[in-house]
Order: structure tokens, then sequence, then C-alpha cells
């Protein structure tokens, strides 16, 4: 607990044009699509991870978020899969239960504590995106 | 200049043309081995940067029978309204059902390995771990004689540099290209060929005369993984996602 309360995180939200950001590429996802988070929101989260599983099909961070005053609140953020991060420089290992992580997301539609990762700063500073953009790939015509 | 001499300069002239006419394909068939696709390839999508000679063509427009294509353009626009309400709809891949023939060959950017031996051609997909099995030069059997699957029966044959893949026997519940129905009677006719040495096409022909009004086709490009790239194993074992009462994908969450 000790952990947690020294990790002074902040929450806070800040909504960013759409099409800025998520243009003509995507993140990559194999089996669902983004509907489920709000892409053009990005939540900063800075908290202590108590599990990172590299699983398919999708890899999880399980964090612990301390607000202001102490208080802890849980959330799942949902990655790539390791495939698919691997091609952004992250590896089964990278991060560990106990690291302390500042992540961003797009948060869930929902309003419930969770996300899907932008980028996570590494507590050796590295910043790892959510795997490389992906082009659209071209639609047929309907009729 | 002697008339003889004159005869041989034409020749020489027309050489270039004459070669210049000659199917480059020709050549390679006359040659007495096929390319070798072996290798892991990426998915190429051309964008900023990339050579537009290498990136897919544009697909063929996709014309359904009016009878197939009413619920699938209803089925589009209930999904369409869910994604505007931030919802999913229930679907074989939010499951962790595999793709199958022919949509496996193209998810998001995950690469396939070939394989090639003189009688086979195995190509697997990293994502989700799917493999298909091209049988070299062996007929194909009659569609109702193929167990429905995933993946049906491919066999094959080189044409010059193209091997022409023919599948069947893919069952209907097996998720479509971009979502289209498709009957038992589906055939797909593949024509993967090198367009360059690390850039390879798969030209994709469905052909359906119960769904589809005339045959579509689209182009997947792959481009030669850079080094000696090892595919990653996807076993799809911690699935949070779930369909709920109202067919809504739905993500699980942890609380601690």
């Amino acid at each position: 607990m000790k952990i947690l309360q020294a990790a002074r995180a902040k929450v806070h939200c800040a909504a960013l044009v759409a099409a800025g950001i998520f243009g003509a590429a995507s993140p990559v996802l194999a089996h669902h699509s983004f509907t489920m988070f709000d892409m053009t929101k990005r939540l900063t989260l800075v908290g202590t991870i108590t599990s990172f599983e590299w699983t398919n099909p999708h890899a999880y961070i399980e964090i612990d978020v301390p607000d202001d005053k102490g208080a802890v609140k849980h959330w799942s953020i949902e990655l790539g899969s390791p495939s698919i991060l691997m091609q952004s420089g992250w590896k089964f290992n990278s991060i560990k239960a106990g690291d302390k992580l500042t992540l961003i997301v797009n948060p869930m539609k929902s309003g419930q504590a969770g996300g899907f990762l932008s980028t996570a700063t590494l507590p050796d500073g590295r910043v790892l995106s959510n795997g490389p953009r992906q082009e659209p790939p071209p639609a047929p015509t309907q009729k | 200049m002697p008339a003889m001499k004159w005869k041989l300069l034409w020749c020489a002239a027309l050489l270039p043309m004459v070669a210049a006419i000659i199917d480059p394909q020709m050549l390679h068939a006359q040659s007495a081995s096929p390319p070798d696709f072996t290798g892991v390839w990426g998915i190429y999508r051309g964008g900023p940067g990339s050579d537009p000679k290498f990136a897919p063509p544009a697909p063929s427009p996709l014309v359904l029978k009016p009878e197939y294509d009413k619920p699938y353009q209803a089925k589009r626009a209930e999904q369409s309204a869910a994604a505007q309400r931030g919802e999913q709809l229930d679907n074989s891949s939010a499951r962790c059902i595999p793709y199958g023939v022919p949509t496996m060959m193209s998810i998001a950017i995950y690469p396939v390995e070939f394989i090639q031996t003189p009688k086979q051609v195995t190509i697997i997909s990293e994502a989700f771990s799917e493999v298909r099995r091209v049988y070299l030069d062996r007929p194909q059997a009659k569609i109702d004689d193929v167990a429905p699957g995933y993946y049906g029966r491919s066999v094959g044959h080189f044409e010059g540099d193209t091997l022409v893949v023919d599948t069947v026997g893919i069952k209907p519940a097996v998720s479509g290209y971009r979502g289209i129905p498709h009957s038992p009677q589906m055939r797909v006719t593949e024509r993967i060929r090198m367009v360059s040495p690390d850039i390879l096409h798969d030209q994709i022909t469905i052909e359906d005369p119960v769904v589809l009004e005339k045959p579509m086709t689209y182009t997947v490009a792959f481009k030669r993984m850079a080094g000696d790239y090892e595919m990653v194993e996807f076993v799809c074992d911690n699935n949070r996602e779930y369909v709920d009462e109202k067919g809504v994908v739905r993500l699980k969450l942890h609380d601690k």
C-alpha cells in the first residue's frame, strides 16, 4: 500500500480530435472492433501494475491507480496480441507486477474502469506503443 | 554493303522487339522449377512511402443476388447502428473462432508463413495459428464429397510463376470476406505469384452461384518479413470478450 500511496497518481481526461490522431491508420485488433472504446478520448493513468498477462487474443495490464487522496481504483487495460506488441518492441517480460507505469489509454465508452492502451511509459523511461498502425484495406464497391 | 549484311542487321534490330513481346510468364513456364514461396510474409497494404505498383489493386464490385443482398445490407445497417451506440454485435471472431479460407489470408497485420515442398504448400497464419494445406498436382474432389470445414480442400498447380489454388468445402457458418454470406457451393480460386523478389500477391476470386450475381475478386499483398522472422504462437486462451444476452460483445474487467 505504501507503494500505491507513493505513486501520487493523476487521472485526467483529455478530449482529442479523432481525425487528427486516428486518421487513415488504426491500431490493430484481430478479433473485435474498437467500438467499446472511445477512441476520441485519452486518459492518463499513473499507478502500479498488479499483473501483466502476455496472452491471446490480447495482452492485459491490470493496474491500481490511486487518486490524489490515496483512494485506489483498479483498471483493466487491453493491449494488442503478443505478436502485434512484439512489432513495437514489447517482450513478455517488459513489465511485471509492482512496476510503476504511466499509461495513456482510450477509455471505455461505458464509463467502466477499462480501456485500450495507446502508449505505456516503462520504469526505464522507454515509451512503447500498442503495436504499429494499420492501413485500412481497400473496400469493394457495392454494385 | 552486301545484301547478306543488311539482313543480319535487320535481324539484330528485331531481336529486342521480339524479346519485348514475349510474355515473361511464358518464359518462366518453360523453366524447370516453379518459384519457391517459402518464407514469412507480412501484410502489405501500401500507404505512405510505399511503391504503388506493389500495393494490392482495388477489389472488384461486390454484387449479391437480391435475396441475399437485402438481409446482408440490413445486417450491415444493424452493425453500423450498434457501433453508433458504442456497441459491437456478436461475431465469430469475438468468440475466438478461426477465420478460415479465404479470410485468414488477411488478418490485420499478422504475417503468414509459406512452407513449400514438391507435393504441398502449407500456409500458416500467425493470427489464431490457422493452417491450410494446398496439395499440388492432385485432382480436386467434387464439392459434395468434401466435408464442410474452415479450410475445405485445396489443390494447386503452377502455371508458370503463378500458383493456382482451388478450394472447395468451406461451410456456410465460416465468416466470409467482409461478412458476406456464402453457400456450400462457394469456390475460391487463388492466383499467387511474386511480383518482385520480396512482394507476393494473392489474387482471390470467390465464386458462389447461389449467393453472388457474379464472382468477386480481391487481392492480398504481402511483403517478405525482414530478417529470420520467427512466427509467434497464438492460442486464444484468455478471451475476455463475451456476448451478452442482447447479442452485444462485452469486455470482462477484473477488480484486482
